[in-house]
This record gives C-alpha cells, structure tokens and sequence, in this order.
C-alpha cells in the first residue's frame, strides 16, 4: 500500500491497512447491521451496509466526502451481531480518519477539535451551564487541564495533522 | 546370500529413430559396451512392447542377464509394461532400472545434440551403476478379515452396510440409538424427490418380492433379514486395535430392556406405562410413554425402555401385560468384541443448537423452531399430524417467517456454509404452501444456494407458489407478549427499507455441525477432523471416501453436511472400496519398506513421530533402551523415517543410500559441456513428473542440469546433499511436490528444512548458499522446471567454480 497512490481502485485495499480498517473485505451484505442500526431507522442518510457497500465498490469520493460516515453514533450494535466480524464500527472510524485528512471534515468536528485544543473540552462550557450546576447539586466544574491536554495532543501528533486539505502522512 | 556374477543388459529405445536423429546411439552404445558388468546392449524401435519387448524377455529368459538398464520413452506405461513383463520371466523387477533418455534428455537439449549425447552416457552410466546394486525385494500378504464395521445407522450407513452385505461381506452395522434412520429419518421428505426420507433401496437378496428398481419404506424392506448383516443398536465403539484387514472392535451394547426376538410391537405397554417424558425426536412437541417407539415406521420395529425415564421394578406394569414375555427388565450392558478387516464410518452430522444466538431468542420463545422441528410437524406421523401450529398455544401458524444461514457462514460460531439449509426451507415452505395455501410464508436470505439437480426448480416452485423472499439477515427476533406474536426486524436490502415482520412462527435454518462424538470416535479410530470438527478424507478430489488410515473409509454427513442424492453415492462408493480392500481376503504388497539397523537406532522418537502413516512404534529391547519397529504393512516406502532419522539407522529396502549415492557421482562423472554441473534431485511424484513434461513439451534446459529421482524429497538427509556438491555438483536444486501437495504428506515440507539446513552448513564451508534451492512444482509447470533450471545454471555460472575456503 505504501507505493501505491490511493485511487477508487484499491481503496478496500487501502482501508484494510488502516489501523480499524482491515476486516472490510469479510463483509458479504447480509444486512444484519443496516438492520441493527438505530441511525439508519431514524434518517435514510445513513445505512452502515450501504457505506461499507460503496467503500468495497472504490467509491471513494462519495464515501469520504459524504455525510454518512459522519453520521454512525458507535454504538456498536451492528459489530455485535455481524455474523463475518466485520467491526463495522471501527472501519467507519478508520473511514473518517482517511476523510480527515484529506480535508474532508463537517464543520461541527472541526469546532470540536478547535475547542480542545483552546479549552482543553470539546463541549464549551456557557455561562448558563454555570448557573445552572448548583441546581442539581453539582459542584463547580474545575478547569480543564488544558496545558497537559495540549501536551498530549502534541505528543500525538493531533495539532499536526489537523484539517490541512490534502496532507497525507 | 549367493552372489551370482552380474551381468547387466542394457537395452536402448530411439523411439522409431527420433532419438538418434538427436543423440550419436553409435557413440553411446560403443561407451556403454566398456562399462565393466554390462553383458549386452541392444538398441530397437521400443522395448515396451512387441519385438523389443520380447528381446528383454528372452535375455532374462536365457540367463544372460541377471539385471537390466532399460531407456524407454513412455515414462510409466512403458515402466509397468516392462517391469510386468520381466517378473513373469523370472526376474525380481526390482533389480530393473528404467530411465527416459527422451523427456530427460533428447527433446529439452535437441538444439545441442553433442552434449545431450555426453548427458545420455551419464544418465546410462547412473543406471548401470545403480543397476549394480539393486537388490531383490520380495512379495508380502497379510491375510485381511472379510467382514466390514459400519458406524452409524443413518441411510449412508445402512446403504454401504447393505452393499457389503450382499456382496458377501460379513457386516456389523452400529448404531447408538435404539432404532436406524439416523437424522435423515425425521426429515420427512426429501428433496429433489420429494419421497419419504424412510424410503430405501430394498436388497436385491429380496428376490421374492422386489425387483432391481425397487424402493421400499425401511419397515418393508427386509433391511435386518439380509444374510450376514449383524444390526447393532443402542451401541458404542468403544476401542479399536489391531491393523488394517484385522481390527478388533470393542463394542458396548446397552440394554434396550426389550427382546428384539420376542418384541411384535403390539403397543399394549405404552398403554399401562405411567411415566410420560418430553419426546426428544419429536421435537418436544409431544409427550412420550417411557417404553416408546419412535413412529411406527421404524426399524428395528420393537419397542424400547428409555432408562433414564422407566421406574424399572417399582413398576413393572409393561412386564405383566407383556403378552410375549417381550420385556426384560434385568438385562444389562454388554461388551462385544468385533474381528473385522475394513471399518466404515458414516456417523453424519446434526443441527446446530441456535441458542447461542442471543437476539433470535430460540428457546426462550417457544414459536422459534428449527428446521428439524418443523420436519417433525410436517410429517403426518410427527407430533401433530402434519398440521403447523405455534407451540407456546396449540393455534395454527398462519404467518411463518424462515431465517436462513443461522449460525452458519457466521465467524463467530461455524464458517463454512452448510451447504443443504437453502433447499431444506425451500422444500418446508412449499410443502406448507402445498398443504395451507393461505399461509403467509417468509424466508429471510443472504443467498438462496440451489446448486444441485432440479434444485433451482424448486426456487422457482416456490416463487410460483407465492412465497415471499426478502434479502436480508434479520438482527432480532421479538416477542410481543400481548399478541402473543413475533416480529422479525429486517432491512429489505432490496428495497432499502426496514420491515417488520410479524410472524406467528419463526423458523431457523441453524448451520450442521459434526455429530455428536465424532471427536472420540475421531481419537478411537485414530483418525484426522478437518479444521470444523468433520471427519477428513484422503483426498477430496480423489479419494473422498477413503481416509489416511488404509482400511477406514468414510461417507456422507460424517464428512460434511450433505444431501440424500450425495449421501448414497459416498455409501456406494465407500462400500466398494471396502469390499475392493478385502476382496482378496488378504492384502499383498511388495516389501518397498523402510528396514531399521537396531544397532544403531535407539530411545529418539523421531521416525515415530515423523511417520505419515503411524507406520513406526518404539519397542522396548532387553537392555532398557528402545528401537524403532517399522510395520511392512503400514508403511509406504516413502522414506521421510530416512531423512529424519539423526543416526542414519534407516533405510529404503528399495532405495538404499549407497545406490543413490553410486547414481550421484556417475551423473556428475561426465559433463561434456561448456556450463557448471547442475543436480536437480527430484521426488518421483509431482517433481519428476514437472521434469518430464518440460521434456514432453520440448521446454528448453541445458544438458549440465542432470536429474536424479528420489522416492520423496523428504528422504533427503543434510550430508547427501552435500555429497553431491563433493561428487562435482556446482549447484543443486531439489524439487518437490508443493507443500501442500506432497503425496507423503510432509515429505516435502521436511525436505525444505533440510535444504534450509545444508544451506547453513554450506556457508560454514566457504560455500554460497544459493547454490542450493528448494522447488516446488506440479507436473503443469513444466515451464516453470526449465526456467529453473536455466536460472540455476545462470547463477552458478557467474559465481563461478566452488571454492572451499
């Protein structure tokens, strides 16, 4: 995969070398997570069968650039009760990771991975989140350790490789 | 031993002039006239047949010769024709040396006739020198029981037993259960014909009420009154010893608490028993008396005590209005002890318990059944007389809903496709559409798989017929305890939508799986399980009915889940190849054995452990230590023991190290061209027939490369091939059959460490590795010889001459 220029082509090839990707290839469309999927029952955006579906088919503009991947809540019924142990759930992270970095990523996770790099939370605290705390008996939040979350990020490389269209490592 | 003076004959094919256009036969027969004990050369047309043929007899005949080089060129026709032919004339065939100077030589070098003529001289000399130190090896019998162990009372049991039977054998057939038909007889029906699954064939000893076209139901056919067919029910294998053509088989024969001879079946004990038990092969649908019979269709038509239910003497109430004496309830185990030559085993497969499959619910939902339960409710002798109802309350099932591929092609439980359920839920839901047109039937799918005969007819019956199929894989099964209905949540793929299926039944089509007990009747037997637990055959292509272990021959779902039509004909088949194996009444063999110098062998295990065949044990000697023992009749003269062992204690009968060793040097003793010796030591299976077809084909090689062929690569030890290198070698290839493929099983996988081995040691002398290199090939790469052969030729020329450092 390495030499390999990523293309429609090989792209199930490049998703099973993919750290969560590499059981693509057992599926076989039984439909059992489409079946299993509460996303997919509540919006036709979203089929887990379909996106595994057009991945193994090369499509891979329409995957990555697609809303679909985005929109899998992990909540891993379909990788429970796939009869090939497909980790449905983990090819559709796998999914995202190739998308992101080729600058295809919704705006919501791009505030998401902006917020945790200012403030150390993905979900900003408000004011009225504030107030509301000690209402239901809960105590101040305590600030969010935002130099070591920095640090980590950093160690892992996460600042690096954010939402720069078209970099590949 | 008399040495008598040895007198070689050396007869020479040039295949109707085609090879002499090729090879100078003047100079070759001048040069073979000056070998010391060659006492005539002959050179015609062929010796395979006719006058040539007749020339080679009459030598042998006339004592002229007492042992023959022929070079022919129809590498095994030829071979058998001439070995035939001289061991009716009084020569041991084993004292022949049969070589092919066209696909060997003539044909791969035609372009460079004068050195594929100095190659002949070689390749003739080889003969001649090995010629000289062949040996004579005798014939062996080993007398063989003419009576055959069927395991398993289901119709490929029964069918291979009745083969046997009637062909004269003296055949045991066991059974476990108190009564035959195995997993088959609760089927119903069958498909693709849609008869009784208790109709067989009837024997054809019969001849007073059937013809040779004659089915009959189980219970007509007369099926235990054929002569010298012992029916064993309620019976165990308990321990088999002994070799193949003599096995002795312990039998445990559990009481049935019933006299088969005095038992008419007249049902009078079910009516006084008190004790009611869940009936098991009846799916639990109904109950049944402790003393029972199965349907009434069974055979052995008498009646049984389930132990675990009857209340014995507090009780006792069958014994007294027994009207024959029939019941015995003090009968207890007993151990029969079995001599037979063959055993077959035909012990088949079961349905996989769905259980395990959380969010399908199957037995905490009572309408979730499989397709063995709705069998029983189909058959208008099962548990409600062929009407389909839910269990949990006794109403008709009107919406039924089949689920295939149920624990089958599944990674989490059992892989493979189980090969029969497609046509299983094809052949229920017509049935039930047949019989109740206004039910509503569902099957669920990943793929409908209708490969066989009239199959696919009944897909399109069944589409006809109004049945629904969605394309989908169900994620759950729910209950709506309300309605007391089922809902069965899918996605329509083909649709794209999510359906929700209510169902008053839900069928599952679980996977098959072994029986139970095949993995100790497995370790009993000494037999191999492939990796999902199914008995393994031979060879699937080839032999699918015989096993690793001559004598033991295997059929229908003991090897994999199959159907009525492929049952029979792996029941045919391992009946004829029982009855082939024991026709003789003995078996009889050439002593191409492996022979073990006890002086040398002791206390290492590794011939023993190494043996494709168990053909070796470790014997206790007087003084403590352990030798090898090889079994004549177990061994097939491979020779993996000869490479394997570390002492140099073993050897071929057939295949000594000083003839292969006498052959290597005559080889490399001429080369006659310009390039490095190449030795390329090839198997007799795959790897030298990979060099014959390179000949066959006229593939080209260089005449430096010289072949030599060995019974399997995996006789080869460290030090021959090093010999070679030491008798001139520059370069030596060994070629095998693939790993996978090696006709010893592990011959050419030991071989390859071998190689890996002496490459280590080569290095130590000084000497490059990569003059020595491991092939593996089949006889369709031909091609793939002669670029090997070329390739090492190139590479050992530009290395240059070996120098030893």
């Amino acid at each position: 995969m390495a030499q390999e220029k990523a293309s429609p082509r090989n792209f199930s090839k490049e998703i099973t070398s993919r750290l969560g990707g590499e059981t693509i290839t057992f599926c076989y469309q039984c439909g059992t997570c489409a079946s299993s999927c509460p996303v997919a029952k509540i919006t036709e955006k979203f089929n887990p069968r379909e996106v595994i579906r057009l991945a193994l088919l090369g499509m891979r503009d329409e995957v990555l650039s697609g809303d679909a991947i985005w929109l899998c809540s992990s909540c891993y019924n379909c990788q429970e009760r796939c009869p090939q142990k497909v980790e449905i759930a983990d090819v559709i992270y796998a999914l995202r990771n190739i998308a992101i970095r080729e600058g295809h990523i919704p705006n919501i996770y791009s505030e998401f991975a902006a917020g945790l790099m200012s403030e150390g939370r993905i979900v900003p605290i408000s004011k009225f989140l504030e107030k509301k705390r000690p209402e239901y008996g809960l105590p101040p939040l305590k600030p969010a350790g935002v130099d070591a979350i920095r640090k980590i990020l950093s160690a892992t490389g996460f600042d690096k490789i954010q939402f720069k269209k078209g970099e590949t490592p | 031993m008399k040495m008598d003076k040895i007198k070689i004959g050396v007869f020479l094919s040039d295949c109707g002039n085609q090879l002499s256009q090729i090879l100078d036969f003047d100079a070759i027969i001048n040069y073979v006239k000056k070998v010391p004990d060659v006492a005539l050369v002959a050179r015609a047309n062929e010796f395979w047949r006719g006058e040539g043929l007749k020339n080679i007899v009459e030598a042998v005949k006339g004592k002229k010769v007492n042992r023959i080089v022929v070079a022919e060129t129809i590498p095994k026709l030829g071979e058998i024709n001439i070995l035939e032919a001289v061991e009716k004339a009084g020569l041991n065939p084993y004292l022949a040396e049969i070589i092919d100077l066209k696909d060997h030589c003539a044909w791969p070098h035609k372009d460079s006739p004068k050195e594929a003529t100095e190659k002949a001289k070689a390749m003739l000399l080889a003969a001649i020198e090995r010629a000289k130190l062949l040996e004579s090896i005798e014939k062996l019998e080993f007398p063989a029981t003419k009576s055959v162990l069927v395991i398993g009372g289901g119709i490929a049991g029964m069918q291979a037993a009745e083969d046997l039977a009637e062909m004269g054998f003296e055949v045991h057939l066991v059974e476990k259960e108190p009564f035959l038909g195995g997993l088959a007889a609760r089927a119903g029906r069958f498909f693709p014909t849609d008869d009784c699954a208790i109709c067989i064939q009837s024997p054809a000893s019969d001849v007073k009420t059937v013809t040779h076209t004659s089915r009959k139901c189980v219970y007509r056919s007369g099926f235990t009154e054929i002569p010298n067919l012992n029916v064993l029910t309620n019976s165990k294998v308990l321990k088999v010893e002994g070799v193949p053509g003599n096995y002795k088989v312990t039998i445990e024969k559990k009481p049935r608490y019933v006299n088969e001879e005095k038992c008419v079946a007249c049902d009078l004990c079910t009516t006084v028993c008190p004790v009611e038990v869940p009936d098991a092969y009846n799916a639990n649908l109904k109950k049944r008396k402790a003393i029972y019979i199965n349907t009434p269709l069974v055979y052995p038509p008498v009646y049984a005590i389930d132990a675990n239910a009857c209340k014995f003497a507090d009780c006792a109430k069958c014994v007294e209005v027994c009207p024959t004496k029939a019941i015995e309830l003090n009968q207890k185990s007993k151990r029969l002890t079995l001599n037979v030559g063959s055993i077959i085993v035909a012990t088949g497969f079961k349905e996989y318990d769905p259980s395990v499959i959380k969010e399908y619910h199957y037995g905490e939902y009572p309408d979730v059944i499989t397709q063995l339960e709705l069998a029983r409710m189909i058959d208008a002798f099962g548990p409600t007389n062929g009407t389909i109802i839910k269990p949990s309350d006794g109403k008709p099932a009107k919406r039924i809903v089949f689920i295939q591929c149920v624990g089958s092609r599944d990674r989490r439980w059992n892989p493979w496709c189980s090969s029969i359920c497609c046509m299983i839920s094809l052949k229920h839901a017509t049935l039930i559409k047949s019989a109740y047109p206004d039910t509503d039937v569902t099957i669920c799918y990943i793929d409908i798989r209708t490969t066989g005969r009239e199959h696919e007819y009944y897909y399109e019956r069944a589409r006809e017929m109004g049945i629904k199929f969605v394309k989908g894989r169900p994620t759950e099964i729910l209950h709506d305890p309300e309605a007391n209905v089922l809902v069965v949540d899918v996605e329509d793929e083909l649709l794209r939508r999510f359906l929700e299926i209510e169902a008053d039944l839900v069928v599952l089509a679980p996977s098959m799986v072994p029986a139970d007990g095949t993995k100790e009747l497995a370790e009993i037997l000494g037999l191999e399980l492939d990796e999902d637990g199914f008995f393994k055959e031979y060879n699937a292509k080839l032999r699918p009915t015989e096993t690793k272990k001559r004598g033991i021959f295997l059929c229908g779902g003991a090897t994999f889940p199959k159907d009525a039509p492929t049952t029979s004909l792996q029941a045919h088949s391992a009946a004829m190849k029982a009855a082939k194996f024991l026709n003789m009444g003995k078996i009889v063999k050439d002593q191409r054995t492996a022979a073990v110098n006890e002086e040398y062998c002791g206390d290492c295990e590794f011939c023993p452990v190494t043996c494709p065949y168990g053909a070796i044990t470790l014997t206790p000697k007087n003084d403590g230590h352990f030798v090898a023992k090889i079994s004549d009749l177990l061994c097939e003269g491979c020779g993996v023991c000869v490479g394997t062992c570390p002492v140099n204690a073993i050897e071929l009968r057939h295949f000594k190290q000083n003839q292969m060793l006498a052959q290597m040097k005559a080889l490399l003793s001429i080369n006659g061209t310009s390039k490095p010796l190449v030795l390329a030591i090839s198997c007799s299976e795959c790897g030298n027939a990979a060099v014959d077809s390179s000949g066959m084909a006229m593939m080209r090689y260089p005449a430096n490369v010289r072949t030599m062929k060995v019974p399997c690569t995996g006789i080869l030890q460290v030090q021959q091939i090093l010999e070679a290198f030491k008798a001139g070698a520059q370069g030596v290839m060994v070629v095998g059959c693939k790993t996978d493929g090696c006709h010893y099983e592990v011959g050419s996988q030991i071989a390859q460490r071998k190689v890996e081995l002496a490459k280590m040691l080569l290095k130590e002398y000084g000497i490059e590795p990569e003059r020595l290199e491991m092939f593996n090939m089949v006889y369709i790469e031909g091609d793939r010889f002669a670029e090997a052969a070329k390739m090492m030729t190139e590479r050992v020329e530009k290395l240059g001459p070996i120098k030893i450092t």
